[in-house]
């Protein structure tokens, strides 16, 4: 038996959202809600991630190419860190999961 | 013409019978009362405002009056009517002008959706304007009326309004309202300036108005570029300075200060973003009104 394969994350559509970074502060605009958000520094470092990830990424995967963009270690706790912040995305509509 | 053309006399009639129609930078107001409280007001503040008899397009229609009940003599109030509907409760006699200020401030805060529209006073220099938006009780109108007092002119002191085609603040120069102490803060401060009379416990305490200066009036077409965004704080002793802020911080206190950005979507983003790319943005605290107009004085030179 194969243990299921991580959802891939994906940024919304790029019509469904607006965004600028000024000074590495980065904003989003949400179409669907109207609101916008003012992302932190973890939180516009992913945002950025998966914007550029066409195919969308794993958590592992995002958790991964952060580590080494900032030579954190991408130990358990910072994984969860990222799973964090995906997670507050997928309330804000700002990205989803695959649906299996 | 001016309010000021028509006499006393002339003004009461126009304003009890076809209404008088008052242009405040783009926006025309049809007017009506028989209250003397208004007639008093708009014959003090709004003097040098242009008018005209002509029919023709008012944005807004509104009419503050007493009602034609038992509450005419009987704690008389004040009904403010806007084409022909009645957006508020009533409120005590004594407080029409105030009514018919707040009531044209929701007009165009309810209506004029063609404008990117904030929470915000504006005051322009050398053609950059100086965007403060906060909201009520941070000092905001008082350091508005410090400044159109010292140099700056008044393009609102309630209401900012973006052109979404070119970013650029439209004036909107009407009479700034002074809460409380602002009154004999702006009394000392400037001992020329026309103030109404207070009007005593509203739902914001005592509030007088000041009039606009002519020039603001006179230049009320004249549209600016966004210089800066400054988000102000009153406090008692506290020295003026003030405190850089970050654009993308500058942006969400704008958006917090918003009435219709979520109207306008992604293209109500795209504008805001454009004016913060041509903005510095701040905090600034103040606790001294000549000390607070020397800083922005400075800034602009």
């Amino acid at each position: 038996m194969f243990p299921s394969p991580q959802p891939r994350w994906h940024a919304l559509p790029a019509d469904a959202f607006a965004w600028r970074e000024w000074d590495g502060e980065i904003v989003v605009f949400n179409q669907k809600t109207g609101s916008t958000h003012l992302l932190g520094d973890l939180a516009g470092e992913v945002f950025r991630h998966l914007v550029a990830a066409d195919r969308g990424a794993t958590v592992d995967a995002l958790a991964a190419g952060l580590a080494d963009d900032s030579v954190a270690p991408c130990d358990e706790a910072w994984t969860r860190s990222v799973a964090e912040v995906l997670s507050e995305f997928a309330r804000l509509g700002l990205a989803q999961p695959d649906t299996p | 013409m001016i309010v000021a053309d028509l006499s006393y006399r002339e003004l009461e009639q126009r304003l009890a019978g076809p209404g008088l129609r008052l242009r405040t930078g783009p926006l025309v107001s049809l007017i009506r009362s028989r209250l003397p409280a208004v007639v008093r007001g708009i014959s003090l503040l709004y003097a040098e405002y242009p008018t005209d008899d002509a029919g023709g397009f008012a944005d807004f229609r509104v009419q503050v009056d007493r009602p034609r009940n038992l509450r005419r003599w009987l704690q008389p109030q004040a009904h403010f009517f806007s084409d022909g509907s009645v957006p508020f409760k009533p409120l005590p006699l004594d407080q029409a002008f105030p009514m018919l200020e707040w009531g044209l401030n929701w007009c165009v805060s309810s209506h004029c959706h063609q404008y990117l529209m904030f929470h915000a006073a504006v005051v322009e220099k050398s053609g950059r304007a100086l965007i403060l938006p906060a909201p009520p009780g941070s000092g905001k109108s008082t350091l508005c009326a410090g400044l159109v007092n010292r140099g700056w002119r008044l393009l609102s002191d309630e209401l900012a309004l973006i052109e979404t085609g070119s970013g650029r603040v439209v004036p909107l120069p009407r009479p700034v309202s002074l809460k409380n102490a602002s009154i004999d803060v702006i009394r000392v401060f400037a001992p020329g300036v026309a103030i109404s009379r207070p009007v005593h416990d509203t739902a914001k305490g005592s509030v007088a108005h000041m009039r606009a200066p002519s020039d603001s009036v006179g230049r009320a077409l004249e549209t600016a570029r966004p210089g800066w965004i400054v988000i102000p704080r009153y406090e008692a002793g506290l020295a003026a300075a003030l405190i850089p802020l970050s654009r993308a911080r500058g942006l969400m206190r704008m958006a917090d200060n918003a009435f219709n950005y979520s109207v306008h979507g992604r293209g109500g983003y795209q504008v805001l973003a454009q004016i913060i790319d041509q903005c510095s943005c701040y905090e600034f605290g103040y606790g001294d009104l000549e000390e607070a107009a020397a800083v922005f004085n400075d800034l602009a030179a």
